[in-house]
């Protein structure tokens, strides 16, 4: 079985290479170890969604029953987004689970993953808060996004009000994630945040 | 005595017609049975060859009737839930439609050589020609793939519903694709039993007796209302309509929110509600341990009266007034405790009598098998044969079947709204435990009772029980609103 896994890993790893994509920036594929189980997959935030000019990179994990099942995908990038898990980077999406074939490749499924931030499914949500927030304030969840980018992805658009606000609550001595995490998770009002941090 | 308690119920709107109405049978027999019997439900029992050799006669009526392998029938059929005389008139209108809903072609015919068969898609080998295979659709894969493909499929246990490897394709593998990929004898044993257990889940005449490690099949052909099947293997009481433990006189979808109810903890939010209050300062919830009702909050050391939950302050020393307090601007507050200490009661009420007779159940269980080996001994002794002792065995088993429904009427009055038909299931309910409890002590005491007096006793009790059942135990889902809510 590891046979095959090793064998569509080396292949796609090459399709991917020299796939149009990577050329033009938009995926890019990484070995980790000689054993072709684990690899590192990058994705470029898609143009007109907060996460344009962010670089994205995903753990990719192959399984020795690859491809009859799914490769496990998660956001090693910290991310604002309602179908990925704001904490551990975990990825709802159908085609890693029972919509899998084994006929998908690693880039059909980071393609997959690309389109997934430029069409978010709040009706599916991996992250409960982000998805409600995504639904009842459309613009603060696209600045919240869009920081978080600028933050963790090296994003272009650096938001002054919020960055103020984190650093505000790091010179009450909290840790600077934790804060962006109360922060965003409280519309960035900053007495609820400093609420739920401190109690 | 069938005419008397025709007489009871004959005033009840229209509820004894569904009985009847329920069983389309028009056997004199079987219209008598189910008059003495209530619960009366024609099923059967099967073995599991026998259940193979009734699905094979619908397999083989579709792939005869339509001219396709034996594998195909078995798609459709399962896509179909088992209905081969829709498949066959459906089939006649529009075939192709027939094949796209049973997932054997694809929604959109693929061109055919979509796939290549130089190098195989999944596994990027390079075989020759000859070592690819396809489903309807056409995707083209090596052998070893599909092989491996089933392997991993067959693994997690899915056996009818395996797809083919291509992205967003439908369509469905048959029982000869598989098998003619798949070598190793214990998988295709195992895909041979994961197939057949789910025919019979998908077919609606047939349900496995949940018992544990039995291997009998029930089949009946009515599936709504309770109804009671009882296994010849394990002795296990079902409905047959929904699978869980036989129910009557409750109804499918009250047993069910009722043993939710009782598996989850529904009730922590009422005890929490009952037995406690949140702290008027920090908003705490804090549990009363004592009677004294001047409270200290362990968190924020407020002091407060429990009663009205001002400050204990202007309670003062010397006076305690609280005793007004339902004129207080709390009482609304206070009619939410109330009421939630009300439900929890309520709640308790009916499930302590159904734990308790749950429980009685189950030592009755052993007084049966103490009877049993008793009987044996005094046979053994000489005294008597089991003929004559058989009305004990009798009294015991007729014992455990009125318990059992006894303990089934408190879901049913839980659920019941008040009313005067509450009043009439109650009263009946009384009565049927009023004679359980003699019957019970009776046959505790078998030998020095008398065994007309027990026969009686006998008689009375399961007189209650069907009285009970005839009018409350409702098939016809369109009427069962008359009675409850």
């Amino acid at each position: 079985m590891a046979n095959i896994a090793a064998k569509r890993i080396k292949r796609e790893f090459k399709e991917v290479m020299k796939s149009e994509e990577v050329a033009g920036g938009a995926i890019k594929l990484e070995l980790v170890n000689d054993s072709w189980t684990e690899l590192k997959g990058q994705i470029a935030g898609p143009p007109d969604t907060p996460y344009e000019g962010g670089t994205f990179l995903l753990e990719i994990k192959v399984p020795e029953t690859y491809p009859f099942n799914p490769p496990k995908i998660r956001f090693m990038t910290k991310i604002w987004h309602p179908n990925v898990s704001s904490v551990t980077g975990a990825i709802c999406l159908d085609i890693l689970k029972d919509q899998w074939a084994a006929a998908l490749t690693l880039r059909t499924v980071l393609l997959s993953i690309q389109a997934l931030l430029s069409a978010a499914e709040p009706n599916d949500p991996q992250d409960a808060v982000v998805a409600k927030q995504y639904r009842e304030s459309p613009q603060l969840f696209n600045l919240t996004a869009k920081h978080w980018t600028n933050v963790y992805a090296g994003g272009p658009s650096s938001i002054f009000d919020f960055n103020q606000k984190v650093q505000l609550l790091i010179d009450m001595g909290i840790d600077e994630h934790q804060a962006r995490v109360a922060l965003s998770t409280y519309d960035w009002e900053l007495e609820r945040a400093t609420e739920q941090l401190f109690s | 005595m069938s005419a008397e308690s025709d007489m009871e119920y004959s005033d009840n709107d229209g509820d004894d017609y569904d009985y009847y109405g329920g069983q389309d049978d028009c056997d004199m027999e079987t219209v008598d049975r189910s008059k003495a019997d209530p619960e009366h439900f024609i099923f059967s029992c099967l073995k599991v060859e026998e259940v193979e050799k009734l699905l094979n006669e619908s397999i083989e009526l579709l792939s005869n009737s339509l001219q396709i392998t034996p594998s195909l029938a078995k798609v459709m059929l399962h896509a179909y839930e088992w209905n081969a005389e829709e498949i066959i008139n459906k089939y006649k209108e529009n075939a192709n439609d027939v094949l796209v809903f049973s997932h054997v072609k694809p929604r959109v015919p693929s061109i055919q050589g979509n796939s290549s068969r130089t190098v195989c898609a999944v596994c990027a080998n390079t075989p020759p020609i000859h070592k690819y295979s396809a489903l309807a659709c056409g995707h083209y894969f090596c052998n070893d793939c599909w092989a491996m493909h089933f392997e991993v499929q067959i693994k997690q246990g899915v056996s009818n519903t395996i797809q083919c490897m291509a992205q967003d394709c439908e369509v469905l593998a048959p029982e000869d694709f598989v098998l003619s990929h798949v070598t190793k004898p214990a998988l295709r044993e195992r895909y041979q039993q994961f197939m057949f257990k789910d025919h019979v889940k998908s077919h609606p005449q047939l349900r496995f007796c949940p018992g544990p490690n039995c291997q009998w099949i029930y089949q009946a052909w009515v599936r709504v209302g309770a109804r009671r099947v009882e296994c010849l293997g394990c002795e296990t009481l079902t409905c047959f309509s929904c699978g869980a433990p036989h129910h009557a006189p409750t109804d499918c979808a009250t047993i069910r929110r009722w043993l939710t109810k009782c598996a989850d903890d529904s009730e922590t939010a009422n005890y929490i509600s009952a037995h406690t209050k949140d702290c008027p300062k920090c908003q705490i919830c804090i549990e009363k341990n004592g009677g004294c009702n001047h409270m200290q909050c362990g968190a924020c050391r407020y002091d407060f009266c429990w009663v009205c939950l001002g400050d204990w302050k202007s309670h003062g020393s010397e006076y305690y007034e609280c005793s007004r307090y339902k004129e207080d601007p709390n009482l609304a507050n206070d009619n939410q405790h109330a009421q939630a200490r009300e439900a929890l009661k309520k709640y308790l009420h009916y499930y302590e009598r159904w734990e308790n007779h749950a429980r009685s159940l189950k030592l009755e269980e052993q007084t049966l098998a103490n009877l049993k080996s008793r009987i044996n001994q005094k046979v053994m002794a000489g005294e008597g044969t089991w003929i004559d002792w058989q009305y004990l065995w009798d009294a015991a088993r007729l014992l455990k079947r009125c318990r059992y429904t006894l303990q089934y009427t408190y879901p049913y009055a839980y659920y019941m709204e008040v009313g005067p038909r509450k009043e009439l299931f109650e009263y009946q309910q009384a009565q049927l435990e009023a004679e359980i409890e003699n019957l019970s002590w009776k046959v505790e005491r078998a030998e020095t009772t008398d065994r007309g007096d027990l026969e009686n006793q006998m008689d009375i009790a399961e007189k209650r029980r069907t009285t009970l059942l005839k009018d409350f135990l409702e098939f016809n889902t369109n009427n069962a609103s008359s009675s409850k809510v």
